[in-house]
């Protein structure tokens, strides 16, 4: 066998394992109920703002802490805090995408997606509290 | 009916020029097509002519129909969509062109303006491969104007016609207003630009970033010619520099959005593996395997077949980031991704019709394309040149895997797969900057280590004892410099455990190594002959960008922690990791601690003609031991403030240092002239004649007179209104001055009204509620907030030794550009 076809099904192997290991981090979109049975492990939950619900944000008492409520496409209403400060345009925002875990009744989320009608423009913008 | 006021002209005007390039460039492909099949010198000649004019109409076209969308834009004709949706009054010019190209027709425009002048470079240069090579470009123009048509085709939409009416689209025609002749006495102004969008890296990183995607077409268009016209060695001669152009081009395209991504510092850094970023780094790096793969077969006759396949997807990738970014298809998982125009069809199929043809024609003359039987010795250039560009694959194929998420959902439920498993739809890894670091990392440890190692071998076969001969200095250097830094800068970087720590330490070496091993070899390897340390300049480079990347991302330091708030709530318990608490509210004049610094909030500011608010951040910096002041200096981090929705959208201020940069960045401020609203403080009357004066907490008010023709923004006049105004002076403590004017006013000879006005800064409420005549004596209600705070809620971040990533770029670009010229002066 030629060295060139060894080294590419080495090449192969290598993408197969990184592609296999790679799976394993996917997360999967899920409603509150179904992330609640998991609970403990992070998913997506896509959802609109419940506006009935008051939102809150104190900078003053703590800076880093804003919560709301969600339907998820259920309907079903949940709380959901997020550790950071309130992103800009929230209110604004027409779905939200939300990355985090069910705690008892609470969805705690690391990172916010929302999509924003600016008029007609759609323009996307997205708040974590993780880095680089 | 007819409509008033508008101009129509550029609008026709821009349409027929977009026809024409549509037209013009099927002309192009056709007759460069017959100038590649006939046989005939005569007819060829003919053909040729055609196709050139043809080929030169269509970029005068495209060129034409960008100006006839820049007058618009420069002349605010809302009328048009663009316009309205993209440009306000208000915009800077220098903004009229990021606007041109912040939406998609405006960007396909871009791409089409480059195609036709590389395209005009090659007639001029490329001599007997101008038709084969043309005909790919001409095709490539062909599909691009057809973005830009607009029109219906057997109840297809084709493409997106920039010089639409806003009367004429689907969601307005419609609407009331549009059915009135005089509808554009009523548009004053247009949407705007997109706050994030008004940077100066945004006038200048579409171009250059558009101008790499259009280069990426040179080297496809040229192993094409090669393998169609089955010459298969002679296409790659002329195509080298080109090979070094699109990546040096596309390079720093991607990098300056990189720099914008970092200074508007709205996803937290440079590069955050968004989609978008990926979809173009992606081509990057095969093309980048390409270049190498063709150094290894123009010495050797090895891996030409590598070379096209890398040519080939290339450019595929190119379509592929531009279906993925225009199509909408990313929606859910991007953050600045277009949304879907109709378009994604069409998109599709450009993608398809470069696809379809050069890979199938590539497995059909496999055979045809010569090879060199013998095997590449292990000890030879070419095979780790080989070997290092599959490593660039591999980057390129998990980054291709993860970003393509949505686009496996659509398959999935496309073949009806995801209902026969009972699948739900996949979402990207919730950690995905960890997600593709922990895999990206070692791939970037192993092509540090090859770019150092790799110059040193020889094509064919290398001396056994050369290379560690060789190679014995460079590496106790690096590991030298890799002990010190690791010892000095102690990077202790664990949030993900110790066996990512053990990758930060082997890429910290490889990068070393990267940058050591190249200039060794250009004093040893090279004799420091630097006319030819082109390739070895780009490497040394790399190495500095992969130091830098490193670096900046594992010392990376947010200083703005709300260690306060740690204390009460659980920062040692297992929330912490997800609550690092980053904001840290400030109230005005109240010092507080932030890593070295003393940071004060002193207020914020605005001025005349300047939309945005700016905020005052005073940072000290003291000895620990005597207490002196060492260092001191004010950063304005802005934010553009829409007082109605209670919306900001902010920019940071930077200090930079040579060793780090300091970023403030304000994330929330209060809504002053709000909360003074919803304060529940009673009014105090206060009975004023004319310059007399009342006193409140912070200063005085006095009455300088009554105005009978008032003008206040809350205020706008009827006819029979009975309107005065009270002209009043507020004098504060601080010595600062301003001016009130509350309304009173009669309406309809019989209600009564009063506007109130107020003073945010100081939380001030003035109501003018009474006239009495009798006494020549006004009554006004004065109300100052109690409580009333001013504060921001700020993040504050260090980015150490991010200069050595940007230096890294510029060596790069600058060695990859000596290596250019070095080869075209060779030819």
């Amino acid at each position: 066998m030629k060295k060139t076809n060894i080294i590419l099904l080495v090449v192969i192997a290598v993408a197969i394992g990184v592609i296999v290991t790679m799976v394993g981090d996917f997360s999967t979109y899920e409603t509150f109920a179904t992330a609640r049975e998991k609970e403990g492990k992070e998913f997506h939950v896509i959802g609109k703002l419940d506006t009935l619900q008051a939102m809150n944000y104190d900078p003053i008492k703590d800076a880093n802490l804003f919560s709301f409520y969600v339907h998820d496409k259920t309907g079903e209403s949940h709380k959901v805090i997020f550790y950071g400060a309130k992103p800009t345009d929230f209110e604004k925002a027409e779905s939200i995408v939300l990355t985090g875990k069910m705690e008892g009744s609470e969805f705690h989320c690391s990172k916010i997606l929302m999509k924003c009608p600016s008029k007609y423009k759609d323009d996307q913008v997205a708040v974590s509290n993780k880095q680089l | 009916m007819k409509f008033v006021g508008e101009h129509l002209l550029p609008g026709q005007l821009g349409h027929f020029f977009a026809i024409l390039a549509f037209v013009a460039s099927m002309v192009a492909t056709v007759a460069y097509y017959n100038v590649v099949k006939s046989k005939d010198p005569a007819a060829q000649d003919s053909w040729k002519r055609l196709a050139r004019w043809s080929f030169i109409i269509q970029s005068a076209a495209v060129i034409a129909v960008f100006s006839c969308l820049y007058y618009i834009l420069y002349n605010h004709y809302f009328e048009y969509k663009y316009a309205w949706r993209n440009t306000s009054r208000d915009l800077p010019v220098y903004y009229l062109l990021s606007s041109l190209w912040s939406d998609q027709e405006g960007s396909f425009l871009l791409w089409s303006i480059w195609n036709s002048i590389l395209g005009i470079i090659l007639i001029r240069t490329s001599k007997k491969w101008e038709a084969p090579v043309m005909t790919t470009f001409s095709l490539a123009q062909f599909i691009m104007a057809s973005m830009l048509l607009g029109i219906f085709v057997l109840g297809y939409k084709v493409g997106s016609n920039p010089f639409m009416l806003l009367r004429e689209a689907p969601e307005n025609q419609l609407a009331p207003i549009f059915q009135t002749p005089d509808y554009m006495q009523h548009i004053h102004d247009g949407n705007g630009l997109n706050v994030t969008l008004q940077n100066y890296w945004m006038v200048i990183h579409p171009p250059i970033l558009f101008l790499g995607f259009a280069s990426m077409i040179i080297p496809f268009a040229f192993a094409f010619a090669g393998i169609w016209t089955r010459d298969y060695t002679g296409w790659v001669k002329p195509v080298q520099p080109w090979g070094l152009f699109a990546i040096m081009l596309l390079g720093t395209g991607i990098m300056m959005g990189a720099a914008w991504a970092y200074e508007s510092l709205n996803f937290g850094g440079y590069w955050a593996w968004d989609p978008v970023e990926n979809a173009s780094l992606v081509p990057w790096l095969t093309m980048v395997a390409g270049v190498h793969t063709l150094l290894a077969y123009k010495a050797t006759g090895h891996s030409l077949k590598s070379t096209i396949f890398f040519f080939f997807i290339s450019y595929v990738l190119i379509l592929y980031s531009s279906f993925l970014t225009k199509s909408g298809v990313l929606g859910d998982t991007s953050v600045h991704s277009f949304t879907d125009m109709g378009m994604t069809a069409q998109l599709l199929f450009a993608m398809l019709v470069f696809t379809i043809p050069s890979i199938t024609l590539l497995i059909i003359r496999r055979k045809d394309i010569p090879s060199v039987k013998k095997e590449e010795n292990s000890y030879s250039r070419e095979f780790w040149l080989f070997v290092g560009s599959l490593i660039l694959l591999i980057a390129a194929i998990q980054i291709t895997f993860t970003t393509s998420i949505p686009v496996w959902n659509k398959l999935l439920s496309a073949f009806g797969l995801k209902s026969l498993f009972n699948m739900n739809d996949i979402a990207p890894p919730s950690d995905s900057i960890f997600h593709y670091n922990k895999i990206q990392i070692w791939i970037a440890i192993v092509l540090g280590v090859l770019t150092a190692i790799v110059q040193f071998m020889r094509y064919k076969d290398t001396p056994r004892g050369m290379i560690t001969k060789k190679l014995a200095l460079p590496t106790l250097v690096s590991l030298l410099l890799t002990g010190l830094v690791a010892w000095k800068g102690t990077i202790t970087y664990d949030t993900y455990g110790a066996g990512f720590l053990t990758a930060i330490y082997l890429m910290l070496f490889a990068s070393i190594y990267a940058i050591v091993g190249n200039v060794t070899y250009i004093f040893t390897g090279l004799k420091g002959k630097l006319k030819n340390a082109g390739a070895s300049v780009a490497h040394i480079g790399f190495g500095m960008v992969l130091l830098g990347v490193l670096i900046s991302s594992s010392k990376m330091e947010i200083i703005s922690l709300d260690r306060m708030k740690m204390l009460n709530d659980g920062f040692f318990r297992k929330e912490s990791k997800q609550n690092p608490r980053e904001n840290i509210m400030l109230p005005r004049d109240v010092p507080v601690q932030m890593g070295d610094y003393h940071v004060t909030y002193g207020g914020d500011s605005v001025a005349q003609g300047d939309p945005k608010t700016y905020y005052k951040v005073h940072y000290e910096k003291k000895d620990r031991q005597t207490g002196k002041i060492t260092e001191k200096f004010t950063l304005y981090p802005d934010a553009f403030v829409n007082r109605k929705e209670n919306a900001i959208s902010s920019n940071p201020a930077s200090r930079h240092y040579l060793t780090r940069d300091i970023f403030t960045y304000v994330s929330a401020a209060p809504n002053k002239e709000e909360e003074a609203k919803a304060d529940t403080t009673p009014y105090i009357t206060h009975e004023m004649k004319q310059g007399d004066s009342v006193f409140f907490s912070k200063g005085f008010i006095v009455l300088k007179g009554l105005n009978t023709k008032p003008e206040s923004r809350n205020y706008v006049a009827q006819s029979g209104d009975l309107a005065v105004g009270a002209e009043l002076e507020v004098f504060t403590q601080t010595d600062d001055h301003f001016k009130l004017q509350p309304v009173y006013f009669i309406r309809d000879s019989s209600y009564q009204y009063s506007v109130e006005d107020t003073l945010a800064p100081l939380g001030l409420n003035v109501r003018f509620s009474k006239i009495m005549p009798a006494e020549n004596k006004i009554e006004l209600k004065v109300k100052e907030a109690a409580g009333f705070s001013d504060y921001i809620v700020m993040k504050a971040m260090i980015f150490p030794y991010i200069n050595v990533l940007w230096l890294g770029i510029l060596i790069t670009i600058f060695g990859t550009a000596m290596s250019i010229y070095q080869k075209v002066r060779r030819r």
